[in-house]
């Protein structure tokens, strides 16, 4: 039936010229055509497409054909196949390039993961060659394809582990593959047309101005692909995986930026050289996107991936302050590989610089002070265990880095900042490590003793919120602080006083020692208190058996602490109280030894 | 000892223009002794070398293999060294002079190859735009930006930036203020003023390197 009506229509259209088509003849071809190809009449389909009497009517009509031809070609077993690749083969000849583009992006939409990774794979040769056929008029068109390609890519799952990556069982890395196939030709157009107008200067050609409009469909393209999926996945190491599509793909994309004149350094350098540039602000954020630019420069001074191209003339300060934007914006994101991203991002870019020679002044700039906030946050908050870790090792790398003085303020800041006992704690133990370093021979130096290290030893030796402080929930800020008054009275001379700790004494008992005593006598006092009452409690409950207590996160009703563990949670409060308690007597007794020795130096 | 190398490529071959600059230099690194690589000037990196040395030298490099069999092995180990020593001899008479720059001791020295207009210094943080070789001391070329072929420089923009605001390495921001536009000068930088203890491993800086470059001043803005 439709093979019959497909026969009438295109014998009656024969004698027509090509403009004559009515737009019913349109419809007839598109149904019944479609139908022959459904119905298995493929071969027929053939013989008329291929009639040479039939081609003007397949230029006009012909690319309503490809719905079920590339539903037969996607299904790879159909036994019409054959016929149908080459009535496909011939359309891609024949039709117009314009109907053609559009038929065929039609058909990449896709959902399901395999039917996607299938169609960008039978699709993308085919769009190419349909591409080059528009001559100078296809910026615009490759624009639209690239960004529904990547649209299609971005649906794809990614692999996460090496084996995922080598069996591809995606597809992600063979689409990647594919991709940068169908992108070689226009960035080798731009390539040549960018020299032939920079050779004859001012004189335009009519292919330099479609040039003109390539290069930055294909900034765009790069920009999109750094951003997803390069930013999102794990590049694997040459040594774990020698021969990776993923990292092959990241380094086409440089090769394609280098060929389309956007010089990786200025790229990576953009956040800094830009900044000045206040008009046009949005049009560079649009063009080429932080996010972008931050993955880029992961893939350089991570993966050294352009390390043969990459100037290796730039100072590591430098590279470090441009890369501070970069990894400011990686680690205030809350997904997992964007942090990982910065903190590796962060780490490189600080091993190349020496160690102390980071001076004050660069605190004066923002992602200076806004990366370790966020350092901070990764530290005490992300959920992966070795995040934290590593988050806590680029922290402690920061500070090596800094200069003394440098290191000074950086602890005020942070001291100021953090809000957070565990991290105050660990500054305070640097700040330990500092002190004894200046109190070597030789190393003397005008921050860490005498008048500036006052103002510092004043913020650490303090209690929080006084005698009411919560002693365990500031307890390693509080520990660290003990442990460096101590290491202080027994380091410094009474009489050489180098750290000043000697005159300031006095003023530590008021706001740090006998405030701390009280909380501990205090804090002692009700936790005994509390002890005593759930040991009663214990001994009434084991006649009763049910809790007065009960807590619900949610909808959810938590099952009710024993009292074991209630009684064993306040013994190790009452251990942490003498805990505290040991090291204040133990600095009180240090201090009264070299007090009476004072006294006996001063008495003639 | 290893069989010698055959003579694969005639002279045709080689020059013919499908014929990569890389195969060759990939041939004569994997066969050319250390010494026959640092007088041919073909240490270092393929990418650098490719960009460095012209389709005929290699020519002529290739030749000159087989004909003094200089193959990776045959040459013991003093006689190595002893040409090493031969070469850097030989690079000392040709600097010009030396010029000692203040600010405290100098940790560069500068060799003018060709002069420059003697007009135009660049102030700190003027654009200048330069041509650069980077190389070790033992001629392990680590960096530069200068395409080989003519029609290939036309491709290439010379590295831009601003000078005397610590963007780049000391030795560079030093030196190039005491150039003027289109002056070449040749800076043998100490460890201090370039990437120190460190280095940078991935881009084939040791550390405690040497760094020599010659630097051709183009612009100044």
């Amino acid at each position: 039936m439709a093979l019959e009506q497909l026969s009438e229509l295109v014998q009656r259209c024969q004698g027509l010229p090509d403009d004559g088509y009515a737009s019913e003849d349109y419809n007839v071809f598109t149904v019944a055509g479609r139908s022959c190809i459904e119905e298995g009449n493929s071969l027929q389909v053939l013989s008329i497409v291929l009639d040479e009497k039939n081609q003007d009517i397949v230029r006009c009509m012909g690319w309503n054909l490809l719905p079920p031809l590339i539903k037969v070609l996607l299904k790879k077993e159909d036994e019409d196949l054959p016929q149908c690749l080459a009535i496909f083969n011939h359309l891609l000849e024949t039709c117009r390039p314009k109907e053609l583009l559009i038929g065929l992006l039609e058909q990449l939409e896709q959902d399901d993961p395999d039917t996607i990774a299938e169609s960008l794979h039978l699709l993308l040769n085919p769009l190419q060659k349909v591409l080059l056929c528009l001559g100078n008029r296809k910026a615009s068109s490759l624009g639209m394809t690239l960004s529904s390609v990547l649209d299609q890519v971005a649906k794809l799952p990614l692999p996460h582990t090496k084996e995922q990556e080598e069996d591809d069982i995606f597809m992600l890395c063979r689409c990647c593959t594919n991709l940068v196939m169908f992108v070689r030709p226009f960035v080798e157009e731009v390539r040549q047309n960018l020299a032939r107008t920079e050779q004859s200067s001012d004189c335009k050609t009519t292919e330099g101005q479609d040039s003109d409009e390539l290069q930055p469909e294909l900034l765009k393209f790069c920009m999109k692909t750094l951003r997803h999926p390069l930013l999102e996945v794990q590049l694997k190491d040459p040594d774990t995986l020698p021969e990776s599509p993923l990292r092959n793909f990241a380094t086409e994309i440089l090769n394609v930026l280098s060929a389309i004149r956007e010089p990786l350094p200025s790229l990576v350098y953009q956040p800094l050289l830009k900044r000045k540039q206040v008009p046009g602000f949005l049009e560079e954020e649009v063009r080429y996107p932080k996010e972008s630019l931050a993955s880029l420069a992961h893939l350089v001074f991570v993966h050294h991936l352009a390390a043969d191209s990459f100037p290796s003339v730039f100072s590591p300060v430098f590279c470090l302050r441009c890369n501070m934007e970069h990894i400011c914006l990686l680690l205030s994101r809350t997904e997992e590989t964007r942090i990982q991203k910065g903190l590796e991002l962060y780490e490189k870019s600080l091993v190349r610089v020496e160690d102390g020679v980071l001076p004050a002044d660069l605190l004066e700039i923002k992602t200076f002070l806004t990366v370790p906030q966020n350092l901070v946050k990764v530290m005490t908050m992300c959920q992966r265990h070795d995040l934290r870790t590593r988050g806590l090792k680029v922290f402690q790398l920061s500070i090596d880095k800094f200069n003394t003085e440098a290191k000074y303020h950086f602890f005020q800041y942070m001291l100021k900042t953090s809000n957070h006992s565990g991290v105050e704690g660990y500054v305070i133990k640097n700040i330990k490590n500092q002190i004894d370093s200046a109190l070597q021979p030789g190393n003397s130096n005008t921050w860490f003793e005498g008048v500036h290290l006052l103002p510092l030893l004043r913020r650490v030796l303090s209690l929080p919120g006084g005698p009411e402080t919560d002693l365990l929930e500031y307890l390693d800020r509080i520990m660290e602080s003990l442990n460096l008054l101590r290491y202080l009275v027994i380091r410094d001379k009474v009489t050489e006083n180098q750290t000043g700790i000697w005159t300031e004494l006095y003023k530590i008992e008021d706001t740090f020692l006998k405030p701390l005593r009280v909380g501990v006598n205090m804090s002692r006092a009700h936790y005994e208190r509390e002890l005593h009452n759930t040991m009663e409690e214990a001994k009434k409950n084991k006649v009763k058996d049910s809790s007065v207590l009960s807590v619900s996160v949610g909808e959810e009703k938590l099952p009710n602490v024993t009292s074991e563990s209630h009684i064993q949670a306040l013994h190790s409060a009452l251990h942490t109280f003498d805990m505290i308690e040991s090291v204040l007597v133990r600095i009180e007794e240090l201090v009264e030894v070299k007090d009476n020795l004072m006294q006996l130096l001063r008495t003639p | 000892m290893a069989a010698e190398p055959t003579r694969e490529w005639t002279d045709e071959q080689l020059k013919s223009d499908d014929f990569s600059k890389k195969d060759i230099i990939q041939f004569i690194q994997d066969n050319a002794t250390h010494s026959f690589l640092n007088e041919h000037k073909l240490l270092g990196n393929m990418k650098n070398v490719a960009k460095t040395a012209k389709k005929e030298q290699l020519v002529i490099a290739y030749n000159q293999l087989f004909e003094s069999k200089s193959f990776k092995g045959t040459e013991p180990v003093e006689n190595v060294t002893e040409q090493i020593k031969a070469v850097k001899i030989e690079e000392k008479p040709q600097e010009v002079k030396a010029e000692v720059v203040d600010e405290g001791p100098p940790k560069y020295t500068k060799s003018v190859l060709k002069k420059g207009d003697k007009t135009n210094f660049p102030k700190k943080g003027d654009t200048v735009s330069c041509w650069y070789t980077g190389t070790l001391e033992d001629g392990t070329v680590f960096d530069t930006n200068i395409p080989t072929a003519a029609r290939k420089k036309k491709q290439a923009k010379p590295l831009s930036f601003k000078v005397g605001m610590g963007k780049v390495i000391k030795g560079w921001d030093m030196a190039l203020l005491t150039m003027s536009k289109g002056e070449t000068a040749r800076l043998e930088i100490e460890p201090e003023w370039a990437y120190g203890k460190k280095g940078v491993p991935e881009s084939k800086i040791p550390p405690n390197a040497k760094l020599i470059f010659e630097v051709e001043l183009v612009s100044v803005d």
